[in-house]
């Protein structure tokens, strides 16, 4: 390895170490002056000043997750359209029935979905 | 005089504290929540018209995690005593109470023989360190007893460098 590369990942290394010193100081600042409560209930979860009812780790619906993965179907279809888009030109409608396939295919993960009943609940 | 429930700072420097005080008096962090017509009043006196911002403490947070100040507004009844012992110890210190109003100091028109549902002062559960008295106090009442607050921190009003202006006129010998 050429010594100036050595060099370079020297500079990183640097830079991590004063990331975590500049990171850490605060932090210990904070320990060392700061007076501290000790009351009882200090560390129980803030409910408005109510004890918290059970756990935080219930069961949810499911269908928000089924949701939240539809969603990122559609969110993909958009965001491979961007490049598409940049690409699309000189020959336009080979580009246009480039476009239709890409998206067709795409869409087969929503058609997937929807034969698997997803939008029914 | 109620327990403070705080350990003092491992390091403590004479200068150093008084630097901290002076900062900590002059951004105070009230904690958001009323339990009475006083509530309306500290509402009053964080709004645009009396302005607790120019005193550095009208910045009402919505959580004690981020608050230094619990100003108790208002009626304490029993069922509420025990949540505003929750709220309190979950502020990180320092931390300090303002009792606002009659009902927070001493229950009030609460505090008559055979009374059941009213706890007569915040001062019987909470280390109160400034009293607003009032039914309910004014909005410039609130921010005198804040700024009593700031004089407690910083030993006096005079040591208050921040405070460029007369606080007490004709009483400066403090």
């Amino acid at each position: 390895m050429p010594p100036h590369l050595l060099t370079d990942y020297l500079f990183v290394l640097v830079f991590l170490l004063v990331g975590f010193v500049f990171a850490t100081i605060p932090v210990l600042l904070a320990v060392l002056i700061t007076p501290r409560g000790t009351g009882l209930k200090k560390l129980i979860s803030y409910e408005s000043g109510m004890i918290p009812i059970g756990q935080a780790w219930i069961q949810f619906g499911v269908s928000y997750y089924l949701f939240a993965l539809v969603f990122l179907a559609f969110d993909v279809d958009v965001l491979y359209l961007f490049p598409a888009l940049v690409a699309y030109g000189s020959f336009p409608w080979r580009d246009l029935i480039g476009i239709f396939l890409f998206v067709g295919i795409l869409s087969l993960a929503i058609v997937y979905a929807w034969c698997k009943g997803v939008f029914e609940w | 005089m109620v327990e403070r429930f705080e350990t003092p700072p491992p390091v403590q420097l004479g200068i150093l504290n008084q630097m901290l005080d002076l900062c900590r008096a002059n951004s105070l962090w009230p904690m958001t929540f009323g339990l009475a017509c006083c509530a309306i009043e500290m509402m009053a006196a964080g709004a645009s018209r009396f302005d607790l911002d120019r005193f550095g403490a009208g910045v009402f947070r919505p959580s004690p995690r981020q608050s230094d100040v619990m100003i108790v507004a208002g009626t304490i009844s029993k069922k509420m005593a025990p949540i505003i012992v929750t709220l309190y110890d979950q502020m990180p210190a320092p931390k300090w109470v303002v009792a606002m109003g009659n009902c927070a100091i001493s229950g009030g028109p609460f505090a008559y023989e055979g009374q059941y549902a009213i706890v007569n002062g915040a001062d019987r559960f909470l280390p109160v360190d400034v009293y607003v008295p009032g039914c309910p106090p004014r909005p410039e009442a609130l921010i005198q007893g804040l700024l009593e607050l700031e004089d407690q921190l910083t030993g006096g009003a005079k040591r208050n460098y921040l405070r460029r202006f007369k606080r007490h006129p004709g009483n400066d010998q403090e």
